[in-house]
């Protein structure tokens, strides 16, 4: 009888650890992001259920941190090792946090996935050092373009959007009227980062020469290019409130009537809505130069693994699954991004005509860095800018001081 | 001074040990470490470009004399004094009178002495926020300005008037604070005392000098030592409403440390600014204990 | 001091008390009632003083968010919290070096001026270290142990000039009476500066609930998180959507307003009470 039951019992033991293997626990990996408009909160939770459910190897927890905080987070993390084990991270951001190590080398697995050839360059090159390693991979990517208010356009006696940087600099003069609290111009030129994402694209105006890249803003086209933004705010076709205004600050003077053009971004496109149908309103490429041409700047999300990562090659799993062919081009559609990819084709259901816009656009615009200095190089710029707006400085001469800071750090690591 | 007032037992002295040094090896542990760690890292050279080789050297003070060769560096800290001396001479007599005016029974006194206090009590972020929103150049307070016929300024657009907004949003938290602090200091002088006082035939002026003011004078110098070092610290609001902007016309050492070391990953210049606002504090903290040994004497 | 007041005196007195009133209070009205405004009037063209078109749809906004009751509950644990650890440790503490005379005094007060000098934005990381090595990262302590430390010294600061103006008689009656140190500070000393301890209870609630930075450093976790960083969140949500941040913001303060009206009574009582035991 004993013996029997001892059988029972190391039987029913064994049954149970071979249970137990086979449905070994998988392991706990966090992802931080700070996707905080509803649409992509409610997208990356919905993946992140969805990729659990689908293998099990890992079980992600996502967590949202907030843009600056998440920052903070990864700069006490680089100091204290404690990390997520993905990230998201700002693509001109990216280059820092590489060198701080708070990303690991996963070039090897992304190399053995035969993938990388679809990735658009530009937000590619983001996620590398300078040896060209790459330490995550692009999510979305996004650029700036014009929105116009038709309805202020058409009183000032025009049919047609902006061409070309003339005939912005006429418009901008036309439809403002001070008076009503209504400006031709909306941007957002405020001291961070945001804010050198909508300069550059008038720093590196191509107008009487050729564009130029932030190491080298002395050019005459740069000079040209912030003096047109200076001349609309000294002349009150721009409210200088703009120093202070973040993007969404100026996306929602446009909403509100306040502004018949806003510089404005490709996520916008799913904020429409905000405008309630008081107006018409239409997008045409950013009137930075000749007619035909434009600059603008690429932006865009990466996501990578942090080092000490619970299990790299799962969760590089993940961020493949998540940057595939299909899924980059629902969350586009979702989000109101452009896909990295070549082969991904976002049918966009709603402002189509918006999309496509932004897609030409693309082919214009410019990836900030990648530079591990980028955040001190940025400063200058926005500071540069600022200093003609808030304190009348000559542009030129603002660049010029601009340049002390950034020459030396170029000179010491180029731009790519 | 070679005479001791009072002479100090054994036991009273281990009562006393046994009161102090919880908190005392509390503040040591939570506070000393941080110290000394920015201290060290001030000395080095550490950054973006290192941090992960690790190869980060001490260069000695190089940290501050490029700080003081550095012409944004010397505004910043030249904000910060004046940010903290009008926001104390304001708060502070504004405060007091405050505290005086309420104190005494009226209708209405203790209700709203409350609710003065509820801008103090608010979290400096939404402080932040609101100020952002009350002076922006079409916002609440150049509205009011232009219906009593004058032309407000560009507030936080204006290198010159966007300090002064910061500071005006300080008070109107500040000035309640110092109004808390100073009426607690005020009742615990007795009413028997003016009341003798009054007898003699002493005036309100009088009263004012020669009791209220001797009295409260540990009381006044602890709200001036703590007024100025939370004012001399800020951060939060600064942080939330003007970002140190426009040009660094709000910039203060606080918000400049945070951006060297969070924004830019200078950590070793960030502490160094850091060290820099402590050695101002400390300089004044010494005074304080200078002024509190003497009235204590 | 109460019956020579003349009742002209007390009126004008009261209006000017109003006045001030109307000053202070006028940030908060605007504050709210930008909370009730919709978007389109809340930024627009035409500034308004009160909602024309009236709408509770921010508020909506703000509680249908799950976490919400969450981070009402971590904002009330770390206020208590900061409030316990100050009053265990810096009440003792301003009585010890009120009432004795010891050596090191001066070097107790240096320390505690001291530790309030660093910027707190500074101390993030060499803090993070200390509780990422004693695994109190991501538990409701670790906020209230670091914000302790600053409302520690202001409690040691503003009380100890309290516990010196307590006439010594007073204990020394106690000590007679046969009460030992402990129980001559908890039944004599304690209620002797009732005002200043009201105070200090306020004031180190009011730091452990406002903290922002502390709280956003060492909790990542939603369900750990106060209101305050919450707040930061609708902040990069909505650009300046100034209609949904004022309804959190007026969420965030009113708790503290329900709060402080219970506390004032005991003040206005700590303060009758002295007015009549004379």
């Amino acid at each position: 009888m004993m013996k029997k039951i001892l059988a029972l019992v190391l039987m029913l033991a064994v049954c149970f650890s071979v249970f137990a293997v086979a449905h070994a626990e998988p392991t706990e990996v966090e992802l931080w992001h700070y996707f905080d408009s509803s649409n992509d909160k409610d997208m990356i939770n919905k993946w992140v259920d969805d990729y659990n459910a689908l293998q099990d190897k890992i079980h992600i927890t996502a967590t949202y941190v907030s843009r600056q905080e998440l920052m903070n987070q990864y700069a006490i993390g680089a100091i204290s090792g404690e990390l997520p084990d993905i990230g998201m991270v700002d693509s001109p951001d990216m280059a820092s946090f590489i060198s701080l190590g708070v990303f690991a080398d996963i070039t090897d697995q992304l190399n053995a996935w035969g993938e990388l050839d679809q990735f658009y360059p530009g937000p590619l090159s983001s996620c590398m050092d300078a040896e060209g390693k790459l330490y995550g991979l692009p999510q979305n990517t996004n650029c700036l373009a014009l929105g116009c208010n038709m309805d202020l356009l058409k009183a000032a006696g025009y049919d047609h959007m902006p061409k070309d940087l003339t005939e912005l600099k006429e418009m901008v003069a036309k439809t403002s009227d001070p008076e009503n609290g209504i400006y031709g111009m909306a941007m957002c030129c405020i001291g961070t980062e945001e804010g050198t994402f909508q300069l550059l694209p008038w720093l590196r105006s191509s107008v009487g020469g050729q564009g130029v890249n932030v190491d080298n803003l002395t050019a005459q086209s740069a000079v040209d290019g912030l003096t047109v933004l200076g001349d609309f705010i000294h002349n009150n076709y721009m409210s200088k409130e703009a120093v202070n205004w973040t993007q969404a600050d100026a996306w929602y003077a446009f909403c509100a009537g306040k502004a018949a053009m806003v510089e404005c971004g490709t996520w916008h496109l799913a904020m429409t809505g905000d405008i309630n149908g008081a107006f018409e309103y239409d997008f045409c490429l950013l009137p930075t130069g000749e007619e035909g041409t434009s600059t603008s700047t690429i932006g865009g999300e990466n996501f990578g693994i942090c080092t000490g990562c619970k299990d790299t090659d799962a969760c590089v799993d993940f961020l493949k699954w998540m940057c595939s062919k299909e899924k980059e081009a629902e969350w586009a559609v979702g989000a109101g991004k452009i896909p990295v990819r070549g082969d991904s084709e976002a049918e966009y259901t709603y402002e189509t005509k918006g999309f496509q816009v932004f897609v030409d656009e693309m082919n214009y615009a410019q990836a900030r860095g990648p530079h591990a200095e980028w955040p001190t190089i940025s400063e200058a710029i926005y500071t540069a800018c600022q200093s003609v707006f808030v304190d009348n400085a000559d542009p030129a001469e603002a660049l010029a001081k601009a340049m002390e800071t950034i020459a030396p750090i170029v000179a010491e690591n180029p731009l790519p | 001074m070679q005479k001791r007032k009072i002479s100090v037992s054994a036991q009273k002295r281990k009562e006393a040990y046994f009161f102090i040094l919880p908190a005392f090896f509390y503040i040591l542990l939570v506070m000393g470490y941080p110290m000394v760690y920015n201290a060290v890292l001030s000395l080095k050279n550490m950054d973006v470009k290192n941090l992960k080789s690790g190869a980060s050297v001490f260069i000695g003070l190089q940290n501050y004399t490029e700080l003081f060769g550095n012409e944004t560096f010397r505004l910043v800290l030249k904000n910060t004094f004046v940010f903290t001396i009008a926001c104390l001479v304001f708060q502070f007599t504004i405060g007091f009178a405050f505290a005086l005016f309420f104190k005494q029974h009226f209708p209405l006194s203790g209700l709203i002495r409350g609710m003065i206090l509820i801008s103090y009590m608010m979290p400096m972020a939404v402080t932040g926020l609101l100020g952002k929103n009350m002076f922006m150049n079409d916002g609440l307070i150049n509205d009011l300005l232009k219906r009593i016929g004058m032309t407000g300024p560009e507030w936080l657009t204006n290198t010159t008037y966007s300090l002064p907004a910061v500071i005006i949003m300080n008070c109107w938290v500040g000035i309640p604070f110092n109004m808390l602090l100073l009426i607690s200091g005020l009742t615990s002088i007795h009413d028997d005392v003016y009341e003798s006082a009054m007898i003699d035939g002493a005036g309100w002026g009088k009263r004012f000098v020669f009791i209220t003011l001797p009295l409260m004078k540990s009381s006044i110098l602890a709200v001036l030592m703590l007024g100025f070092i939370y004012t001399f610290r800020a951060f939060d609001l600064m942080y939330i409403m003007t970002k140190g902007g426009p040009l660094n016309s709000t910039d203060v050492l606080g918000t400049y440390s945070y951006m060297f070391s969070f924004t830019q990953f200078k950590f070793s210049r960030g502490a160094a600014v850091a060290m820099v606002l402590f050695a101002c504090l400390f300089v004044v903290g010494m005074f304080y204990l200078h002024l509190l040994r003497r009235e204590e004497e | 001091m109460d019956g020579m007041m003349s009742r002209r005196k007390k009126i004008l007195c009261a209006a000017i008390a109003v006045l001030i009133a109307i000053l202070f209070l006028f940030p908060i009205y605007w504050l709210v009632q930008l909370s009730f405004k919709p978007d389109m009037e809340a930024f627009g063209r035409v500034l308004t003083y009160y909602p024309h078109t009236f709408t509770v749809s921010p508020w909506q906004e703000n509680l249908d968010d799950p976490v919400f009751i969450t981070s009402l509950r971590n904002s009330f644990i770390n206020g208590f919290l900061t409030m316990g650890i100050t009053l265990l440790l810096g009440v003792p503490a301003a009585y010890g070096m009120g009432r004795y005379k010891v050596r090191g005094s001066v070097l107790f007060l240096l320390t505690f001026l001291v530790s309030q000098m660093l910027p707190a934005s500074l101390t993030l990381t060499p803090l993070y270290l200390i509780f990422n090595s004693a695994k109190l990262l991501g538990t409701h302590i670790s906020s209230p142990i670091a914000i302790a430390a600053s409302s520690i010294p202001f409690a040691v600061i503003t009380l100890r000039p309290f516990f010196r103006s307590v006439p010594v008689t007073l204990d020394e009656a106690a000590r007679l009476d046969g009460c030992g140190p402990v129980r001559a500070f908890f039944y004599v000393m304690i209620p002797a500066v009732k005002t200043g301890i009201i105070t200090i209870i306020v004031i180190s609630f009011l730091n452990g609930w406002n903290d922002l930075v502390y709280s956003m450093t060492f909790n990542v976790g939603a369900d750990m998180r106060p209101l305050t960083a919450n707040i930061y969140k609708f902040q990069s949500a909505y650009g300046t959507k100034w209609n949904c941040i004022m309804a959190y913001g007026t969420i965030l303060v009113l708790p503290v307003v329900i709060l402080f009206i219970f506390m004032q009574k005991y003040i206005v009582g700590g303060l009758t009470a002295g007015a009549v035991k004379e």
